[in-house]
């Protein structure tokens, strides 16, 4: 019974616990920690077990109540979003697990309302990952990012104007997106992804199909921050609580860039996005830009978290640019970075909200000496930081790999240029971290015993923070080391036939 | 600023007026979208819903489903609301 | 002449979004960004009702009685396509809903900073 309600319960769970979260607190505050962690520990048992449906049984068709598709709305659940829904449900477990000693420090007073929020981003993620409707997938577009307006306003000073800009330019984006699913309805009567991509074809020559698939690439570059649409980006995610953008950062723009590719390869087919029109190459242009200008900026920056903006910025250009490189490898490169990123990126953000839990600053020099201080933390970092720079046996070597080789298969050396340029800048950025950290500027600075002393005292995050970003230090080195046996079962399939 | 806002706003509009050229005639029965998937809501709303009212039977019964992701959009605002407006009086009690 | 007929309300509709996207993107005023992403918004539902109608005596998509219980076949051309008035009831929730969080946003820096200006409220940053 549950195996067959499972595709539904994913989403259900969290929006349902969403709802139940401000009685929870309300009865006691205290609660609602613990039943934010139990109701993603089922969401995610459920996505988990999805998966393996999916492994061996093929796509899932789950119709919402019972209406067969194209007249009601339909779930479909195939290997590309099925390792979504993992990846969402278990960041997501993750960051709760780890939010709660950095929520009481940045936001004592609004823990309730900020768990609620958190819930029902998860579902709008969700929902966006596991619809087969388009109309659908809009409405849950706007549930997350109307939560992640919210969770970013709430941060620090500054805090609400970024997330009042990024509210503006969001709202263009989605607004986009609408408009592209009423040009095609116009022309097509349907809203179903699957129906729509069987019509579709016969209209290809057409103008309206044109601009529709313009505005989808626009409205959905402006939330995966894609190059010049980047400007919201480093200020919402820096100002944002460290909770915060630990959960937005890494799966927003994945989430993005999930959207991207069904629009591309599934609701049209892969030669009129390669073939019929330059798109191709506008994305891969578009790529190279992203990346060379996301490591240039990362390291023009003095405060930790913003440098990680730029990362990610430069990161949404590597999954992109794999796209426009558009050849079985490196759009299995791409996917396979899609994966790798959302782990990477988490685990970044999850040693920042530490950094920022004990040392009260992202500032770069909050690093000092941090070695001898959290040894424990920075060994985690270390594991992120090797595979963002793409060190073997990490996860990022074997992404950068494929989208290398998809890219020298393809002839496209400008792009291999940029992913060698921005491992270059990552080696530098995160070397350049390695040393303010293990070395104690400070203290020389000073010249005072005493404040030496207290310098070098070993003084760890929480448990309830360490434990997560190990996970995630885990994760990325587990994924390196079976990234084959990844690819063979999940990723291959996912691939679109060209 | 003003200036390159105007030229972007006249770009995006003179694209949108280029997607109309091959657009279905305004109000025309025979289009797609009157054509393809609508139908069958007027035909059988009577027999699978028993409501006269079409809008009625999509909103809450054939997409319904979009209808919960309505409601909780509404919610979201709310709680967003609360969550940004809330006084930081609040702290002294030891509730909500 | 027929085809400017055939379309033009579609150019009025565009005309008024990029009013609204205009004004999103080049007024520095908060609230004025927040009434150009409605009249964005507003524009967008328009274009998805003017889908939904029909000429030649099409009517209300409520059954008349006589369709209801008379047993024969309905004219669907005699109804309007009810679907986009659905997708719109649910946008126009919607595009409340980010006007709501925006203004919220809005009140949130007003009691902070006490403008609206997005320059001004640089400068208070800094």
């Amino acid at each position: 019974m549950i195996v067959e309600q499972a595709p539904v319960l994913i989403v259900v769970i969290c929006l349902m616990s969403a709802v139940a979260t401000p009685l929870i607190g309300w009865v006691k505050r205290e609660l609602c920690y613990p039943w934010v962690i139990l109701a993603l520990l089922a969401s995610t048992c459920c996505s988990v077990l999805v998966m393996n449906t999916v492994i061996h049984e093929g796509s899932i068709h789950y119709y919402l109540g019972s209406w067969l598709p194209p007249w009601g709305i339909e779930y479909v659940i195939d290997h590309l979003n099925a390792m979504m829904l993992v990846l969402i449900t278990g960041t997501a477990l993750l960051v709760a697990i780890y939010s709660k000693k950095s929520l009481e420090a940045e936001l004592p007073d609004r823990t309730v309302y900020f768990y609620t929020l958190y819930l029902l981003q998860v579902t709008g993620f969700l929902g966006i990952v596991i619809t087969g409707d388009v109309f659908n997938l809009y409405v849950f577009l706007e549930i997350a990012s109307l939560a992640g307006y919210a969770l970013i306003a709430t941060g620090e000073e500054g805090a609400p104007l970024a997330a009042f800009r990024y509210l503006i330019l969001g709202t263009v984006g989605a607004c986009f997106y609408l408009l592209g699913v009423g040009y095609l309805y116009m022309v097509t009567g349907s809203l179903n992804l699957a129906e729509l991509a069987e019509i579709l074809p016969r209209l290809y020559g057409s103008k309206v199909i044109l601009v529709a698939f313009a505005f989808f690439m626009v409205g959905l570059a402006l939330k995966m921050a894609l190059f010049p649409l980047h400007l919201w980006l480093p200020d919402a995610y820096t100002k944002a609580p460290s909770v915060a953008s630990a959960l937005i950062a890494p799966l927003m723009t994945k989430v993005a860039v999930y959207i991207m590719l069904r629009v591309m390869f599934t609701l049209f087919k892969p030669y009129f996005s390669i073939d019929l029109l330059p798109v191709t190459k506008i994305l891969l242009y578009a790529g190279v830009i992203a990346i060379c200008v996301g490591a240039i900026m990362a390291l023009a920056q003095r405060n930790f978290k913003r440098m990680l903006c730029y990362i990610v910025i430069a990161e949404v250009g590597y999954m992109v640019g794999g796209v426009g490189v558009a050849n079985t490898v490196a759009i299995r490169g791409a996917i396979l970075h899609v994966m790798n990123d959302v782990v990477m990126t988490l685990g970044l953000f999850a040693v920042a909200g530490i950094i920022a839990y004990k040392m009260k600053s992202n500032e770069l020099t909050a690093f000092d000496a941090i070695f001898k201080k959290m040894p424990f933390t920075m060994a985690a970092f270390l594991v992120v930081a090797l595979s963002v720079i793409g060190v073997p046996p990490t996860c990022g070597f074997f992404s950068k790999w494929y989208l290398i080789q998809g890219s020298i298969m393809a002839g496209n050396w400008i792009f291999v240029g940029a992913l060698l340029f921005s491992s270059l800048v990552n080696v530098i950025l995160f070397f350049r971290i390695i040393e303010i950290g293990y070395y104690d500027f400070g203290a020389s600075g000073a010249g005072d015993a005493h404040s030496h002393d207290e310098r070098s005292v070993v003084s760890e995050a929480p448990l309830s923070m360490l434990i997560p970003t190990y996970v995630v230090a885990a994760a990325i080195i587990l994924i390196g080391l079976y990234n084959q046996s990844i690819i063979t079962t999940i990723i291959d399939f996912a691939v679109p036939k060209l | 600023m003003k200036t390159l806002s105007l030229i972007v706003s006249i770009i995006v509009g003179a694209f949108l007026m280029y997607g109309t050229i091959d657009m279905p005639a305004w109000g025309d029965p025979d289009s797609p979208a009157s054509t393809h998937v609508s139908p069958y809501y007027i035909t059988h709303t009577e027999v699978d819903t028993a409501t006269p009212n079409m809008v009625t039977s999509v909103l809450a019964d054939y997409r319904g489903y979009d209808t919960l992701g309505e409601t909780t959009v509404i919610f979201t605002a709310g709680m967003a609301c609360i969550l940004l407006l809330r006084r930081r009086g609040g702290r002294n009690k030891d509730r909500g | 002449m027929d085809f400017i007929i055939a379309k033009y309300n579609y150019w009025i509709y565009i005309t008024l979004m990029m009013i609204g996207f205009y004004a999103m993107i080049a007024k520095t005023n908060l609230i004025k960004k927040i009434i150009g992403m409605n009249i964005f918004q507003t524009a967008i539902i328009l274009f998805f009702v003017s889908i939904s109608y029909k000429r030649g005596g099409a009517t209300l998509p409520i059954l008349t009685d006589a369709d209801a219980h008379g047993g024969h076949v309905i004219d669907v051309a005699q109804y309007l396509n009810p679907l986009p008035h659905v997708l719109m009831l649910t946008a126009i929730v919607v595009s409340i809903a980010t006007l709501g969080v925006a203004l919220a946003i809005a009140i949130m820096m007003y009691r902070k900073y006490h403008t609206l200006e997005e320059d001004e409220i640089l400068k208070a940053i800094k």
